[in-house]
């Protein structure tokens, strides 16, 4: 990498090679502004007073000293609202957890490789990967099995993912058999060498699996409406979808009910504030999703 | 008496991993359960189903499902929106991610490279619930951003997400907008696997910036994109159902409309579960041969694939 720097450092002396680098970096800037401007547009719309007279375009300009953080304050002082948020949070917390304990026995038993049957096992799990028989059949399922109205019917139905569970047990695999050999001649059995000797080695991975589950589940909108009727339990994607909507509409939500900051605001104002958990754990996430895809496309 | 010995070993074998088989219990149970359960309820597909009598006590009426199916005026229209979308989002948004991989890895300017590399990830991990909700603080006819320079520039005002014309530009510029980063990152993994031997001996023979480009750099990710595009295929019948369902509208049904939010709309707003499953079955046993077919190939070309 930095040989190459050099290379082209000392290459771009021509003018084919100026005008190559101005355009790679005109076109970066003009990404930049790109994916820049729809967040920075919601952003300041989420700031906007409610007697405010200009256009957009302006806005997105807005001096500090006309922002107005009514729309917040009636986000937050709404039990509609607060309740949608903790929803969410118990269906992160919930299925990433059952997500975790069902993925990581299942991805440590497919990469024994000395395993009877392991062939058979791998090709148990896929066929329903590639199979997909659609929604209906799954939600019958989930009826039956009387999980409508519960938090539950959110996170079970996709609790495993195949995927996930092959990248992982891509890297169980890569981690040296003589470690867990020599535990199994002291006697350990297998769920002792998994808590005692592969976990504590596998942070990493678990972290990325863990924080791929969590983003799915956080934005899962779908399964929650399907599966829970009751106001009480909705989570914050479908409170916000039914806040969006509501133009017109105003059997969705109660919007007077948010208080006195222009609709727009609070409509932007609650995509930001449902985004929030994303952007924080964002650094976190792109700490270890590098390293996680990368070894997914490598190894299979 | 091979065989009887082989058994035996075989045995010996099970009996070594015992405690391995019990980790996988629960597991199993649950495979069991929420992934071959509804392979099991699939087959109200051929059948009159009745919730009274159940998935296995409804009465069998064979392919009917599917001929209603087929020969009904939407099939067409299903299809060409669902294989529209995939192909516009394909053709649209792999270059702009090459684009934008080479880009950033050419890129002098490190600063610049690295915040758009971290901005343009970030979609990626938003909902399309939020991404709704950015689409309408941008494009709303009244008081969006875009409408707002359409105006300035003289031009009317347009209905961006409830127009028949622009709906599908909207489905497919904002799913560039969302995923290219994330796309581009396996191709900016491609490239820094390149061996910068190649681009001192480029240097030596005083290649420019763009000989390097189209004959170093392209054909070094070459394979990286032609596998790509084979997984892509695979999963060609996935039109992006969260992102229709979010941003449609009956206004725009007819444009809009993909075999998933058909599904949806057939089964659970109308109860049409056995036509509804029908649909989903035929979607999912040519998505099967498509994800085979693709992973063959693209095992065929020495990549690895997904199993």
């Amino acid at each position: 990498m930095r040989k190459k720097k050099q290379v082209s450092a000392i290459a771009a002396s021509t003018k084919g090679d100026k005008v190559f680098d101005f355009l790679v970096n005109l076109f970066l800037v003009f990404m930049l502004v790109v994916i820049a401007v729809p967040m920075w547009s919601t952003i300041t719309l989420s700031f906007r007073p409610n007697a405010y007279i200009g256009s957009n375009l302006q806005g997105m300009f807005l001096a500090p000293w006309k922002w107005s953080t009514a729309a917040y304050r009636a986000l937050l002082g709404n039990d509609g609202f607060l309740m949608a948020f903790k929803n969410s949070f118990k269906i992160l917390i919930g299925g990433v957890a059952t997500s975790l304990f069902l993925t990581i026995p299942l991805a440590y038993v497919l990469s024994i490789q000395s395993l009877p049957g392991r062939r058979y096992l791998t090709i148990l799990i896929i066929i329903p990967y590639i199979f997909n028989v659609g929604l209906i059949p799954t939600y019958l399922l989930v009826t039956k099995l009387g999980l409508i109205d519960k938090i539950m019917a959110v996170f079970l139905p996709g609790a495993v993912s195949t995927y996930n569970t092959l990248i992982m047990r891509s890297f169980f695999e890569g981690i040296p058999n003589e470690l867990k050999e020599s535990a199994r001649i002291d006697g350990a059995s297998e769920i002792r060498i998994l808590v005692m000797i592969i976990l504590p080695l596998s942070k990493a991975i678990i972290m990325t699996i863990g924080l791929f589950y969590g983003v799915g589940f956080w934005n899962d909108f779908f399964r929650a409406m399907l599966y829970l009727n009751s106001n009480k339990l909705q989570p914050l994607p479908i409170l916000l979808r039914n806040i969006l909507m509501a133009s017109g509409m105003n059997e969705f939500v109660e919007i007077s009910a948010f208080g006195d900051a222009p609709i727009e605001a609070i409509k932007a104002a609650s995509v930001f504030m449902s985004a929030i958990p994303m952007i924080v754990a964002y650094p976190f996430i792109q700490k270890y999703f590098t390293k996680g895809t990368l070894l997914g496309s490598v190894k299979g | 008496m091979v065989t009887k010995s082989r058994k035996s070993e075989l045995s010996r074998e099970i009996r070594r991993h015992a405690s391995v088989y019990v980790l996988l219990i629960i597991p199993l149970v649950y495979y069991i359960t929420f992934k071959y359960v509804p392979i099991f309820n699939g087959q109200i597909a051929f059948k009159d189903y009745m919730a009274l009598d159940g998935v296995l006590g409804s009465r069998w009426i064979g392919l009917e499902h599917f001929r209603t199916f087929i020969q009904s005026y939407y099939f067409a229209e299903l299809l060409r929106n669902t294989l529209m979308y995939s192909f516009g989002k394909l053709i649209f948004s792999l270059p702009l991610a090459i684009l934008l991989a080479i880009t950033i890895y050419e890129s002098k300017r490190r600063r610049l490279s690295r915040t758009v590399q971290t901005l343009a990830y970030l979609p990626h991990f938003l909902s399309w619930v939020i991404m709704y909700g950015i689409l309408l603080a941008l494009l709303a006819p009244g008081d969006g951003v875009v409408n707002d320079i359409i105006k300035a520039f003289g031009g009317k005002p347009r209905a961006f997400l409830t127009s028949v014309e622009t709906f599908p530009w909207i489905v497919i510029f904002s799913d560039a907008w969302k995923e290219m980063g994330w796309s581009a990152i396996i191709f900016i993994a491609a490239l820094m696997g390149i061996d910068p031997a190649l681009f001192e001996a480029a240097m030596v023979e005083g290649a420019t910036s763009w000989q390097r480009v189209r004959y170093i750099t392209l054909p070094s990710i070459r394979p990286v994109i032609v596998i790509v595009v084979l997984l892509r295929l695979g999963t060609i019948l996935d039109a992006g159902f969260n992102q229709i369902f979010m941003l449609y509208s009956t206004p725009v049904l007819s444009v809009a409309d993909i075999i998933d939010t058909w599904v949806y709309r057939q089964g659970l707003l109308e109860f049409q579960f056995g036509l509804a499953t029908a649909v989903g079955l035929f979607k999912g046993a040519i998505g099967m041969l498509l994800i085979l077919f693709t992973n063959r190939i693209v095992k065929r070309l020495g990549g690895s694939s997904l199993y």
